[in-house]
């Protein structure tokens, strides 16, 4: 982070200031449903716009609820086109960070990201300050990265690594546990994400440890892991899971809501579940990468800026069926009374929330300990 | 003027042109000229070697996601203790070995055929079937295997049809198997045939003619006089195994991995460049000392290079 108190890029900074200033004006145009010619019209004085910006996004319905929500509606605020580069996250990192130490510019302009990933280029200083968004000042706390100083990421939602599970599987009713992955009958029929992500700390609980021993004394999600390893899970990625439902090769899965609601959509018969010892709770979040040309880092923030807006978040994230950062989004028909869609301190209890510090410093270690547990 | 056409004017120009450039007493430097581009190809790869070396001696700091300054063995230490990199290692080389084995048990028979056949119909449906999979990528065969065997797949489906199964067979070790030996197939036919080309018929013949029956001949005459295609052949296949990404990956069901896995992982997963430099180094070192190993062992195969001890 010292690289934030880099003179130049303080002098960079303040004089956005005086541009960003108008980032809430032309926020607050767009929620009065200002016309698009009369918001031009405002933005004149603004920096010289690129033809279009970069955005990195995860396909799939991942990409569209952007482009729906935020990305279509910022082109026509705008003028400014936007790109989405589908590059996976963790491939366009070390990209990004190669640009950054070579001082080159950087391949994107934002980043749609893992707080987790984003955490890593944040301690690694390559995020620009986002402190001075005008619409931060309207979020909720779940916008603030945990363990962070400032703004080097900006959260832009939460989601929750259910048990995913297909009902016809569970005559007698949905699973409450964890341990429902030990049973026999599911042995080859299981599956968790290939690196163990949302899995480790529900794990730490239903192998009689504690959360608050994360991340000291992880044995007993270790004795778990090595349980579950003895059912033959599949290992795989966010698609993965929604065609292993499809194509019949599973029953039970750690995975993110939205994969699960994505299957649903297929037409896959799938429910999910928070089990009694509760689930990860995560976010994503949009961070800009440094060395941007001065107008073009001003436009990438005006994207960000533009995506914490509550008409922007509501489409967005009906499509991707996750609680956002702005107060008074309306939860998506199919999702209401959801657990996966924690809306009051009453459903943040059942979930698990460790800073991401704490994740990234311990990562490839609890990586590694997962990957040998699975690769024996 | 037809005794002396304009592309020979032309030619005498070239040559002219050639010479002044390229005098003739320099002739003898030829030969080192031609390897240029190679020894150029091969300097660029060692380049970037000594720049993997260096990162594989720098470690990760996690609270700021920056390589050390200083140098230290941690990385190598890690790589060679920590079980999850020996079952990945293990799994690599008795992968490669086995399906270098059956990959050559099948290729065999192929590429026999394919050169000894009198009809030139099934020549070219061989060679066809030979070359056709070259035009579908590795990745798209792979998820082609993934539609034909998966649960639901077209072979689950005829057993569900006949009463039995379905059985799971993807996602496991033997599966990772049979998609390399499936993609390595090609390779080792076409390193073979040459091989058995160059082996003249009447030689055959004559073992015939001595009273050794087809069996005997092929044994005893066809096999030796074939063996440099089997190293290379072997050679092409071992290696190209032992660094598969893609169909450990894809028929792995992500708990098969292979080193090129691993070293994915550390780049791109925990971003610990340095750990994934050392893997990288540590499989050329194991690969190039695999391939040394044969040469010392059974010769350079169909490199040719065995004909300067000769």
């Amino acid at each position: 982070m010292k690289d934030l108190k880099n003179p130049i890029l303080e002098m960079t900074r303040r004089r956005f200031l005086s541009a960003t200033a108008s980032i809430g004006s032309v926020a607050a145009l767009s929620a009065a449903g200002m016309s698009t010619v009369g918001l031009q019209g405002a933005l004149a004085a603004e920096p010289e716009k690129p033809k279009e910006i970069i955005v990195r996004a995860w396909g799939g319905s991942w990409v569209d609820s952007l482009k729906a929500g935020v990305s279509d509606s910022f082109t026509k605020l705008t003028g400014i086109a936007v790109r989405h580069d589908l590059t996976e996250d963790n491939e366009i990192q070390p990209k990004v960070w190669a640009a950054v130490a070579q001082k080159r510019v950087p391949p994107i302009h934002v980043n749609w990201d893992t707080t987790t990933n984003a955490t890593k280029s944040a301690l690694r200083g390559v995020t620009e300050d986002l402190s001075d968004l005008s619409n931060l000042a309207t979020v909720t706390d779940l916008a603030k990265p945990v363990g962070l100083d400032g703004y080097p990421i900006v959260n832009t939602y939460g989601y929750v690594y259910v048990l995913a599970y297909r009902p016809s599987a569970f005559p007698d009713g949905p699973p409450t546990s964890w341990k429902a992955l030990l049973d026999p009958k599911f042995k080859g029929r299981i599956a968790l994400y290939n690196d163990g992500i949302g899995f480790h700390f529900p794990a730490q609980v239903a192998g009689g440890g504690k959360v608050e021993d994360i991340p000291g004394n992880m044995q007993p999600a270790w004795d778990f892991i090595t349980k579950v390893k003895d059912q033959r899970p599949l290992l795989g990625e966010d698609p993965d899971f929604t065609n292993w439902f499809q194509n019949g090769e599973i029953d039970l899965a750690c995975t993110i809501s939205t994969n699960a609601r994505e299957a649903k959509k297929n037409g896959v018969d799938i429910k999910w579940v928070v089990p009694e010892e509760g689930a990860k709770f995560e976010t994503d979040g949009l961070w800009i990468p440094k060395g941007l040309p001065e107008n073009e880092l001003y436009w990438a923030k005006q994207y960000i800026n533009h995506a914490l807006t509550r008409d922007a978040q509501q489409v967005w994230l009906d499509g991707l069926g996750l609680p956002g950062v702005v107060p008074g989004l309306t939860p998506p028909a199919d999702l209401v009374g959801d657990p996966s869609y924690p809306t009051t301190p009453e459903d943040f209890k059942h979930l698990i929330r460790v800073s991401n510090k704490i994740q990234v410093e311990n990562e490839s270690a609890w990586f590694g300990k997962f990957k040998a547990i699975m690769q024996s | 003027m037809r005794a002396y056409p304009l592309t020979w004017r032309l030619l005498d120009v070239l040559e002219a042109g050639v010479a002044k450039v390229f005098p003739r007493r320099l002739a003898g430097a030829t030969p080192y000229l031609m390897l240029a581009p190679a020894v150029l190809l091969v300097g660029l790869l060692v380049l970037g070697l000594f720049q993997i070396a260096d990162g594989s001696l720098r470690t990760l700091d996690t609270t700021t996601f920056l390589m050390s300054e200083s140098y230290s063995l941690d990385n190598f230490r890690r790589a060679l203790t920590e079980p999850l990199f020996r079952n990945v290692a293990l799994k690599s080389f008795t992968g490669s070995l086995i399906v270098t084995a059956i990959t050559l048990m099948l290729a065999l028979p192929y590429a026999y055929v394919m050169v000894r056949t009198k009809s030139a119909a099934l020549r070219k449906i061989l060679l066809i079937a030979l070359f056709l999979p070259f035009f579908i990528g590795q990745v798209v065969r792979a998820y082609g295997w993934l539609i034909i065997l998966g649960n639901q797949g077209l072979v689950n489906e005829t057993l569900s049809f006949l009463g039995i199964g379905p059985f799971r067979l993807i996602y496991n070790y033997p599966a990772v198997l049979f998609g390399l030996i499936q993609y390595m197939l090609p390779f080792a036919v076409l390193m073979l045939a040459p091989a058995l080309t160059a082996i003249p018929e009447e030689t055959e013949a004559a073992a015939e003619s001595l009273g050794a029956n087809w069996i005997q001949t092929f044994i005893h005459v066809v096999l030796p006089m074939a063996r440099p295609g089997f190293v290379g052949a072997g050679l092409v296949v071992m290696t190209l195994s032992l660094t598969d990404f893609a169909i450990p990956a894809i028929l792995g069901g992500g708990s098969q991995d292979f080193i090129a896995n691993a070293i994915y992982d550390q780049f791109f997963r925990t971003s610990d460049q340095g750990l994934g430099a050392t893997l990288a180094l540590l499989l050329v070192a194991a690969g190039s000392t695999l391939v040394a190993l044969v040469f010392a062992l059974v010769g350079t195969g169909t490199l040719g290079m065995g004909r300067a001890k000769q």
